[in-house]
Parts: C-alpha cells; sequence; structure tokens
C-alpha cells in the first residue's frame, strides 16, 4: 500500500514535469507566431502591437503599483461578492429543502437565473442601485448565487436516508444535524456548484466593472486601454484575468476538489488500488 | 439433556428487565393500489428482555423483526402499544439509549476511523480529551488502532462493521440494536466478527437486541433465540441456548441447536431442503415466501 503510494507520488511528479514542459512549450510557439504575426505588417502597432510592448506595458504597471492595487481591488470585491452568494445561497438552499413547496418553485426558478447571462443584470443593476461598487457587487452575487443554492438544495435532498437515520438515531438535530451531517455530507456537490458559482462571479466581475466604470480594478485598467487606444495595456490587463482565473479555478478549486474526492473515496485510481 | 426448550411463559429471573415490549401493534397501509389494503406486520407482541442478555431475533424476510427493531430505536414512531426502556417509555428516553448498528453503509465516509466513532460523542457535546480517552479505548476494543486516522473507503467491510459497533458503543446505550449487521459479509470475515461480538458483549455487559435471517448466527451469539413468523407477525417460539459463556462460536451444540430449530419449523420455515444446506449458509431467505414489505 506505502509502497504503491509512493510509486504514485513519483509517476505524478514525472507527469507534472511533462506537462510543465508542454506548457512552455506551447507559450513559446504562441508567442512566435505573434511576433510573426506583428511582423508581417498587416496590422498597425496600435492594433496589435508586439509581446514586447506588452511586457513593457506590464512593466508599467507594476512600476506605479497600478496592477497591484487593481488586481486588490477587483479581488476584493470577488471575495465579498462570492462570499455573499455562498452564504445566501446555502441558506436559501437550506429553507428549500426545509420548506418543499418552495423547493419546488425557486428549484425551477433558479435553474432558470443560473444561466441568465450576467451582463444582462447590469442596466438593472445601475438603475436599481448604481453606478457604484454595490451596484458591481449586487452584479456579481444575482450572477454567482443560484449554483451555489442549487448545488446546496440537491446536495442536501441526495444524502443517503442511512445517514441521516444513524446521526439522528446518535442524538443529532436542529442545528447539529446541519453541522455535523448536512453540510460535510452535502460537500462533493457543493464543492461543485461552489466553483461553477465562483467562475460565474468571475465573469460577472470583470463585465460589471467595464460597463459600471469602476474607478480602480483590472476592467477599469482594460476600459482606460480601449479608451487611449492603449492595445498593449488591454492584452496586459487580458493576461493578468486569465492568470487569475487559472490559478484559481486550476490550483484553489482543483486542489479542493481532489482533496475532497479522497476522502470520500471518490478518486478512480484510488478506487483501482483498493481493489 | 435439555438443549432446546420453548418458552411458554416469560424468562423467570432475579435479572432486572431493561426493555418491555407490550401489546405492539403495527400495520402498514400500502396506498400505491386502488384497493387501500392494510398490512399488518405485527399483531399484539409481547417482548421482555433483562439487562446484559444478548438476544437474537430470527425469520423470514417481512416477519417484521426489523420493524420491532425500528420500532425500539425510535427510527418508527407510529405504532400502538408500550415499549418501556429502563421502566420508561421511549417517547421520553433519549435515542442514544438505543444505539443502531445498521447492515452497511451507515459510516460517514468524509470521517476517519477516530471521527466516525466520535461523532456521537461531539454531538453530545462531551469535552475533547474527554473524547478522545473514549475513542480511543473503543478502537483499542474493536482492535483497529492501525487504522485510526484511516476514511472508510480504505476499510474492509469486517473492518466497517467493527468501526460501526465502536460508533454505537460510544455513546453508552442501554441497548445496542444491530440490525442483520453482518449479511452483507462473507463467511469468513462473518465468523470472526462473531467473536468479536461475542467478546465485546463478554467485556461490556451490553444488552443487545440482535436481528439476522440467519439461524446459525441467531444460535451461535444468542442467549435466547426469537423466531419470528410472518404468519403470525408475531413470535413464533423462544428458545434458551445453554452454551456456556465465554462461548466459542465453533460449540458442537451451535450447529446441533440449529438442525434442531430447522427440522422443527413447519413449511413457512424451511421448505424442501434447505436444512441440507451447510448451516454456515442457512438462509431462511433461500425459501420462497412471498415477501410481505
Amino acid at each position: 500500500m506505502l509502497k504503491l503510494k509512493v510509486q504514485k507520488r513519483v509517476a505524478d511528479k514525472k507527469i507534472n514535469l511533462d506537462g510543465f514542459l508542454n506548457t512552455i512549450l506551447f507559450i513559446a510557439v504562441f508567442i512566435g507566431i505573434w511576433q510573426l504575426a506583428y511582423l508581417s505588417g498587416i496590422w498597425p502597432k496600435v492594433s496589435l502591437p508586439p509581446p514586447i510592448m506588452v511586457i513593457e506595458s506590464f512593466y508599467d504597471l507594476i512600476q506605479d503599483n497600478t496592477l497591484l492595487i487593481s488586481i486588490g481591488m477587483t479581488l476584493y470585491r470577488l471575495l465579498i461578492g462570492f462570499a455573499a452568494s455562498v452564504v445566501i445561497g446555502v441558506g436559501v438552499g437550506l429553507a428549500m429543502v426545509r420548506f418543499t413547496g418552495f423547493g419546488k418553485t425557486m428549484s425551477s426558478f433558479a435553474i432558470g437565473l443560473q444561466s441568465f447571462p450576467s451582463v444582462a443584470w447590469i442596466p438593472f443593476a445601475i438603475l436599481f442601485i448604481g453606478l457604484n461598487d454595490a451596484g458591481i457587487l449586487f452584479v456579481v452575487i444575482m450572477s454567482s448565487v443560484f449554483s451555489v443554492m442549487m448545488s446546496a438544495y440537491s446536495g442536501i435532498r441526495n444524502i443517503p436516508t442511512i445517514y441521516l437515520k444513524a446521526a439522528k438515531n446518535m442524538g443529532a438535530k436542529g442545528f447539529s444535524l446541519f453541522r455535523y451531517l448536512m453540510i460535510p455530507a452535502a460537500t462533493p456537490a457543493l464543492i461543485i456548484g461552489i466553483k461553477q458559482a465562483w467562475s460565474f462571479a468571475w465573469h460577472a466581475l470583470v463585465g460589471a466593472e467595464i460597463l459600471m466604470a469602476a474607478s480602480i480594478g483590472i476592467g477599469h485598467i482594460l476600459l482606460v486601454g480601449r479608451e487611449f487606444l492603449l492595445m498593449d495595456q488591454i492584452i496586459a490587463s487580458m493576461i493578468t484575468i486569465f492568470a487569475l482565473g487559472m490559478i484559481f479555478d486550476k490550483v484553489i478549486f482543483a486542489k479542493l476538489e481532489d482533496k475532497v474526492r479522497e476522502k470520500w473515496g471518490l478518486r478512480q485510481e484510488q478506487d483501482i488500488e483498493n481493489r | 439433556m435439555l438443549i432446546v426448550s420453548n418458552l411458554d411463559v416469560p424468562l423467570q429471573t432475579n435479572e432486572k428487565s431493561i426493555l418491555e415490549l407490550e401489546n405492539i401493534f403495527k400495520e402498514y397501509s400500502d396506498r400505491k393500489n386502488k384497493t387501500h389494503t392494510k398490512l399488518i406486520v405485527i399483531n399484539n407482541l409481547n417482548l421482555t428482555i433483562k439487562k446484559s442478555e444478548f438476544v437474537t431475533i430470527v425469520g423470514p424476510s417481512g416477519c417484521g423483526k426489523s420493524t420491532i427493531l425500528n420500532l425500539v430505536a425510535g427510527l418508527d414512531q407510529v405504532f400502538d402499544g408500550q415499549i418501556n426502556v429502563d421502566d420508561k417509555p421511549i417517547s421520553i428516553s433519549p435515542s442514544t439509549d438505543r444505539v443502531v448498528v445498521f447492515q452497511e453503509g451507515a459510516l460517514f465516509p468524509w470521517l476517519t476511523v477516530y471521527g466516525n466513532i466520535e461523532f456521537g460523542l461531539a454531538i453530545a457535546k462531551v469535552p475533547k480529551d474527554k473524547r478522545k480517552e473514549k475513542v480511543m479505548k473503543l478502537i483499542e476494543m474493536v482492535q483497529l488502532s492501525n487504522f485510526t486516522n484511516a476514511y472508510i473507503h480504505q476499510l474492509s467491510g469486517g473492518m466497517k462493521q467493527r468501526v460501526a459497533i465502536a460508533r454505537a458503543l460510544a455513546l453508552n446505550p442501554k441497548i445496542l440494536l444491530m440490525d442483520e449487521p453482518f449479511a452483507a459479509l462473507d463467511v469468513q470475515t462473518r465468523k470472526m466478527l462473531y467473536s468479536h461480538i461475542l467478546r465485546i458483549h463478554e467485556e461490556t455487559k451490553k444488552t443487545i437486541l440482535f436481528v439476522t435471517h440467519n439461524i446459525h448466527e441467531a444460535v451461535a451469539l444468542g442467549d435466547r433465540v426469537i423466531i419470528m413468523s410472518p404468519k403470525l407477525a408475531n413470535i413464533k417460539k423462544q428458545i434458551i441456548v445453554n452454551i456456556p459463556r465465554p462461548r466459542s462460536i465453533d460449540h458442537p451444540l451451535v450447529e446441533s441447536i440449529t438442525r434442531a430449530i430447522l427440522s422443527e419449523s413447519d413449511e413457512s420455515f424451511v421448505n424442501g431442503g434447505v436444512a441440507e444446506i451447510e448451516p454456515d449458509n442457512v438462509d431462511i431467505n433461500n425459501n420462497v415466501i412471498p415477501t410481505v414489505r
């Protein structure tokens, strides 16, 4: 068992190294094509700057702290909006489980609203709340809360009856049943919903920052870039958005999901290993 | 030598009774059919269990044996009659007095062996250091010290049931209820678990109510075997198993009593040739009995 594990670790590392080299190669080829496209002269410099200009733009944005402050502000908004979504989503999801009639009606609405385009909330938010941070947060919450709500609802409803029976038999009721049984038992479903909610929140936030003229934030740098025809700055902020999304999706959430799956014995290699 | 005795009157002993079932009546109504049928599963059943007694209930599917356990556990609260634990009706005694070991799959996969056994204690808000002491003792009792921090999916079927037993014992229940806990296990593992449960009963002196459809198992473990009949919806016969404790599961009397029960039983119990099956595999459900539930 232990030996198998060690062997697996080594294999994992090798795969990771191969993957890393592949990524480097991919990026190098991409930058090469970009440089060639620039040299071909089809696009003017203002429409397609060379890679080096984008790197310079990055340098400038970092130098005057704009990038750091923007990332900080954007993440701050994201975190608040996302946290509110999780709290509201889980809360309403629980209420949906508790009150069956409400749950049935709400779930059909929530499914519809889950796929509602986030930018479509923006005009409503501007008039309803205003061109401010609260308006941006509103858009972020409306775009992500329904994913959390639905995953909490179905996650808790799908808890095997035997777990509930066992927990009640061991004295769990009310809040302790919720805290010690429902939340942990629904965690795999919740993590999937939360991961989806995070990416919905992220999409909505950048859109809202651009369209709702936030004074600080990554969306704001993009907007300024468009207004002053700074394509290098636009590309630099796009790369930042890409990198941030990547870090959260692939590093944080993937790790979290993996951990839960491993703990629950849902990982496939693990299952095969045990047989 | 009298090894099998039929009991028409309740046991006469000095020991205090801990569980009393009086005039239990339970029916299920089947609303799926157009004709609203009602099915009587338990009809006027009376049963008294003494402190530290190991009682096994055996019978074919649909004889109401699991229903009795569910009623005693408080998992099903709709019935007529009276159930007393320690002279108090179950409606006012906490459910943690009667903890169930389920057939399988009732352990929590998000917790380790330690976490599962700790579960009821955490809910009862027992202080952490006391919890630890208790859990470690129980892990030692079920001989899983090397698996303290393992997750449930990493354990074999037999180990899982040992964790389930430890988890139930953690709450120090007055009665340990076991609902066909070994039914899903292979013969080899089951034998090992018989020794475990007999040893644990010896060590803790817990009152155990054990439901099974395996006669051999019922005889090997119980002080008293209660045979249920689906026709009567009641107890058909009670048998005292006079095998001394500490008991060996290979005791020759186990097999002879099992055979005696099988040969005595009417057609609803044994149907063509079942008695010829290896005692280990004696399974009442092998018979074609119209399932009632």
